[in-house]
């Protein structure tokens, strides 16, 4: 990029942190009014929840058991071997299982948003259903991101109860720790400050998550080559935000003395 | 072409009620005026077809109409309601009304031929008993001679087929209006023919008034009681096919050279 581009560039990251806000803000106004769309909710529930299920599952007992191998030779340099489960269950709780479940579904479900929603637009979809009399900003974008506000918590509850019996498998590959001792190593150190903040900061991910998926999808362009940027473009973006709400969440907590 | 068995309704009353009063429209994209003062009127159980060249503002007519796109000056009154004063809900309200067949058939990709058809009925409380949502469905299939791909998805079909199956979804409302974006776009002659036909065919059946946008003459020819010229934005010359056909302005003949 040349000097000459950056203040367009810099204009157009500007016009669509506004466009964004604003269709976060119809979205509020749409979400609580009337008619609700339960059933297309609950299918997209399924579609970004249960079917979410195998690749989160899979992700977070890889996690949990990396982190447990990978934590045990500093910890026993140290001999503090025994505060394994410990260490490994907050950081996953506090921070690793709501990140990576919601880079996961950034990818999985931002990506499939963006190019559902963009190739319906660019096929007219969404103007047929304008035309049929349905709000197809409601029918569509409100029961998306409800879906997706709804099961990032779901989701990083399970991720988190799987991460953590993975480090009970990694603990066990090089050690003797029983299933009790270990519940009670975990949960004497894990109190619900802990769990608070991470559900709260997955609800918003779910938001981010929602909210940039479709707005990409709902302003596609140009044809299938727009249909393609605004999925990658949905990941990416998803993906950003979901650092720096993050970052913010983490500030938020620090305040508050949650930490 | 041969002329088919049916044919458009010519025993239109000059008093017949006007369905469609459009005045003065004007719409542009930035610096690209489309429509400049664009003026039609459209009388119950007529067949008015929109002429033009590609990129004249056809679509953008009846996208106007339906009020998927908002003029900047002008006025549209259809069945009595200016459609530029009504409120979402109000309009929803109109469209019920108003039938509009897409260039593209619009179908939802995500559902059956069954799903495509049922939508609108279930978003306007039409038939939520579900004998009566089958009936309508079978009727509006055998309509259009697609019983057999009830449970097909849009992917399934033929251009044809797609063109049929928007076109029964178009009347399952039993519209009083049907808009139809270039009906015979991108069809063989042959299919393009039978679409004509069939459409000519359930307007007699239903009675429905209707706008046609297109450039193929042989719709003109076939469809249309009236047709109205789209040169710069303007209703340059209307008449029947035959006055138009007489016509010697320099601007309308190109469009009848290849007769």
């Amino acid at each position: 990029m040349g000097p000459t581009d950056e203040p367009g560039a810099l204009r157009a990251m500007l016009v669509e942190v506004g466009e964004i806000s604003h269709f976060t803000g119809k979205f509020f106004r749409e979400a609580f009014r009337p008619r609700f769309e339960w059933r297309e909710l609950v299918r997209q529930s399924f579609l970004n929840g249960y079917l979410s299920l195998p690749l989160v599952a899979i992700t977070a007992f890889i996690m949990g058991l990396v982190l447990t191998i990978q934590s045990r030779p500093t910890l026993a340099d140290f001999g503090a071997e025994t505060m394994l489960p410990a260490m490994v269950s907050i950081s996953i709780v506090r921070e690793i299982g709501p990140v990576i479940t919601a880079l996961i579904c950034a990818g999985r479900i931002g990506s499939s948003m963006g190019a559902e929603l963009g190739s319906m637009k660019v096929t007219e979809q969404i103007d047929a259903m304008e035309v049929s009399g349905t709000n197809p900003f409601k029918y569509l974008v409100v029961t998306r991101v409800w879906s997706t506000i709804l099961m990032l918590p779901l989701l990083v509850v399970l991720a988190d109860a799987i991460a953590i019996w993975a480090c009970y498998v990694g603990v066990n590959i090089k050690g003797s720790v029983s299933w009790s001792l270990f519940h009670q190593q975990v949960f004497d150190s894990l109190v619900f400050s802990d769990l608070l903040p991470a559900l709260t900061k997955s609800v918003f991910f779910g938001l981010a998550i929602g909210i940039v998926g479709c707005y990409k999808g709902f302003t596609t362009e140009k044809g299938t080559e727009g249909v393609g940027r605004a999925a990658h473009s949905a990941v990416v973006l998803a993906s950003l935000l979901i650092f720096i709400l993050d970052l913010v969440a983490v500030q938020i907590t620090e305040i508050l003395g949650l930490n | 072409m041969d002329t088919p068995e049916v044919g458009a309704p010519t025993n239109i009353s000059p008093d017949a009620e006007v369905v469609i009063a459009i005045k003065g429209l004007c719409k542009s994209f930035g610096e690209k005026k489309v429509l400049q003062g664009f003026d039609l009127t459209v009388r119950r159980g007529e067949s008015v077809m929109v002429l033009g060249k590609s990129g004249s503002g056809k679509s953008v007519l009846i996208k106007c109409i339906v009020g998927l796109l908002t003029p900047e000056a002008g006025s549209i009154s259809v069945l009595g309601e200016d459609m530029l004063a009504l409120d979402h809900d109000a309009l929803d309200r109109i469209r019920v009304k108003i039938g509009f067949l897409f260039q593209s058939s619009a179908l939802y990709d995500s559902m059956t031929v069954r799903e495509n058809l049922e939508f609108p009925l279930r978003r306007h409380w039409i038939a939520q008993d579900g004998n009566d949502s089958e009936a309508l469905v079978r009727e509006a299939l055998e309509n259009v001679g697609l019983e057999n791909t009830i449970d097909m998805y849009p992917s399934e079909l033929s251009g044809g087929m797609r063109r049929r199956i928007g076109l029964a979804r178009t009347l399952i409302l039993k519209p009083e209006i049907v808009l139809y974006d270039e009906p015979t776009t991108g069809l063989d002659p042959i299919t393009g023919k039978e679409i004509v036909e069939l459409i000519l065919r359930l307007q007699k059946k239903y009675g429905t008034s209707s706008v046609i946008i297109s450039h193929d003459l042989n719709v003109a020819k076939l469809a249309a009681n009236r047709i109205a010229v789209l040169i710069d934005g303007r209703n340059h010359a209307e008449g029947s096919y035959d006055e138009l056909y007489a016509m010697d302005d320099p601007q309308v003949k190109p469009f009848f050279i290849f007769m």
